[in-house]
């Protein structure tokens, strides 16, 4: 089984859910696959943690990554890059787009209806089911709704990254699949894949789930830690 | 209990109502907004209630109000918000009124910028505000230790009489870490009848409760500024806290570090011990009072050469350094601020340089 993803996709959730994490690591997954792979960093709710901390890594990996002008890195303003509407409108094999968390983060997308209009796009919502607004599947459901409704678009899938980041175990992964199962059949919207650190893959045996597996290299850690190497 | 994944701002926000604080009054400014985000949905469930005012000067009064009334009450901003709080801190303090300030600091001065520093060091610790007054100031370096910082905060609050002040930078307040919410935490407000100023009902009362902070008479003022004074001179005695690391060893260099900047210190400890190089380090936890007799002592052991205090600002806390080492050793200082934080492999090297040069003056 494989993450099959392409076109336009939209990764979205509640803050601190692992949209980020998640949208790195899902490009390197499938530019190592061989795809044409960009990612847009839309999250303009605040300055710290997001994608443009990978930045480098991304490209000497050679995945192009969208980011606002320089001299607006630090602000924390509504300001969008006038290169993503093109990138919606003539996407590569794969364009991802990481979104800010929330409602909040989410209308940055309504503010792009018009590039949307007629594109195809699939937006999934990152769900960890360790976070306190999202242990329930009425939290989910309630941020579902807010964030459909900020950025006017329709969240088709799942994404399960239950994790308590290096506290993570194998039992962390497997419960977390328990709960995305659970939110799956009571939705009717399908699980796209679900993450686990690529630490507790040894652990992890294929057959224990039925849908696939993106291993997590984990890109944004605090001054003091490493990021791990997105190459090898 | 079972462990959940928090953002340091949501965490305060949630060890406040563990603590049975229901009032939250509060402005937004990065790198906290979260704060009151979360609380604004989160006290409505528990009957409690979130009120922004409509600057951090009116908060500051509002914390005031509710403290005088004898209610738990908190408050978080970033450092242009808790200037302008300054004065109405001063108040609070004067007028003996429990209060939970929280300061998630960002680059100053003036507007700054809003990536973390701790440039804040002096406001909280020396003043801010105008008169005679401290606070006690606990500074958290990871995000479990601030839930606990804010838990135990409201009785330490209720026990001096005084607002206590949670000094993390902008990375506690924005990085994710598990999580617990400790029971042994949660605690009773104490009886405050003696002084809150609850209603009619200690109006015709013989024992009139008055919060005041206006003493024409200077007799009288003398009198409550050592009343103050006593305050502070017990919390010296009972409420100094820190975190030796790798201070069994026979280091040659000192560090004294708190928050954000001790954990990377921390990485570059275990990094240069590894090497063969050992680095001890004490980490205050509480800012006032300051750890000075542990800093003295550490400083005094045969192996250490130098001092260094190292801080995400231009040389604040080294000041508390060289008043504890009172000469005993070199006392140097080292940081960055405007958001850079130092790294590990920077820390290295400056500690390095340090042992280099203790070399070349022995030879």
């Amino acid at each position: 089984m494989d993450i099959l993803l392409k076109g336009v996709v939209v990764i979205s959730g509640n803050y601190g859910s692992g949209k980020t994490e998640v949208a790195i690591n899902l490009a390197v997954y499938r530019k190592k696959q061989g795809m044409d792979v960009r990612l847009a960093d839309l999250d303009i709710v605040n300055p710290y943690f997001r994608t443009r901390e990978a930045r480098k890594q991304l490209s000497e990996l050679g995945i192009e990554v969208v980011l606002p002008p320089e001299q607006y890195m630090y602000a924390d303003l509504p300001i969008l890059s006038r290169s993503v509407s093109g990138l919606i409108r003539h996407p590569a094999e794969l364009t991802i787009l990481d979104v800010g968390g929330n409602n909040v983060g989410a209308m940055v997308l309504a503010a792009l209806a018009d590039a949307f209009q007629d594109a195809p796009y699939t937006m999934l919502q990152v769900v960890n089911p360790f976070r306190p607004l999202t242990q329930t599947i009425e939290g989910v459901l309630k941020m579902k709704q807010e964030i459909e409704k900020a950025s006017r678009l329709t969240i088709s899938g799942w994404i399960g990254n239950a994790n308590l980041i290096e506290e993570s175990t194998a039992e962390t992964i497997l419960s977390g699949y328990a709960f995305m199962q659970k939110l799956s059949e009571s939705t009717g919207l399908p699980l796209s894949f679900i993450t686990a650190p690529a630490f507790l893959l040894s652990e992890l045996k294929a057959e224990q789930f039925s849908c696939s597996i993106l291993p997590i290299k984990r890109q944004l850690v605090p001054p003091w830690k490493q990021a791990v190497q997105l190459k090898e | 209990m079972s462990k959940v994944l928090m953002k340091g701002n949501e965490a305060i926000g949630e060890a406040a109502i563990r603590a049975g604080c229901l009032n939250y009054f509060a402005y937004p400014i990065t790198p906290q907004s979260e704060v009151a985000e979360y609380l604004a949905r989160r006290m409505p469930e528990v009957g409690g209630v979130f009120l922004q005012g409509e600057s951090e000067v009116a908060v500051g009064y509002m914390i005031f109000g509710a403290s005088a009334c004898g209610a738990r009450v908190m408050t978080t901003s970033s450092s242009p918000g808790v200037s302008l709080m300054s004065e109405a801190i001063s108040y609070i303090a004067s007028g003996q009124c429990p209060a939970v300030f929280v300061n998630i600091m960002r680059g100053g001065p003036g507007l700054g910028g809003i990536l973390p520093s701790q440039g804040d060091y002096f406001q909280a610790t020396k003043g801010g505000g105008h008169g005679d007054y401290r606070l006690l100031v606990f500074a958290p370096a990871s995000v479990q230790e601030a839930v606990d910082m804010v838990m135990m905060a409201f009785p330490l609050a209720e026990k001096y009489r005084n607002p206590v002040m949670i000094m993390g930078d902008g990375l506690i307040g924005q990085m994710m870490e598990p999580v617990v919410f400790p029971d042994h935490l949660k605690t009773q407000q104490l009886n405050t009848n003696s002084w809150a100023t609850s209603g009619m009902d200690t109006r015709n009362s013989g024992t009139r409760n008055l919060v005041k902070t206006l003493y024409l008479d200077p007799v009288q003022l003398n009198a409550h500024n050592l009343l103050l004074k006593a305050k502070y001179d017990r919390m010296n005695l009972e409420e100094i806290r820190f975190e030796p690391y790798n201070i069994e060893s026979d280091y040659q260099v000192l560090i004294v570090s708190y928050g954000t900047m001790s954990r990377v210190c921390r990485t570059a400890i275990d990094n240069l011990k590894a090497n063969g190089v050992e680095i001890g380090m004490i980490r205050p936890q509480t800012l006032f009072p300051f750890p000075l007799m542990a800093i003295r002592e550490a400083a005094s052991k045969e192996s250490c050469k130098t001092v260094i205090s190292i801080e995400m600002s231009m040389g604040q806390m080294v000041e508390d350094v060289e008043r504890s080492v009172q000469g005993r050793k070199p006392v140097e200082w080292y940081g960055k601020c405007g958001g850079e934080v130092p790294t590990p492999e920077e820390i290295m090297e400056v500690v390095q340089s340090y042992i280099t040069s203790q070399r070349k003056e022995q030879n």
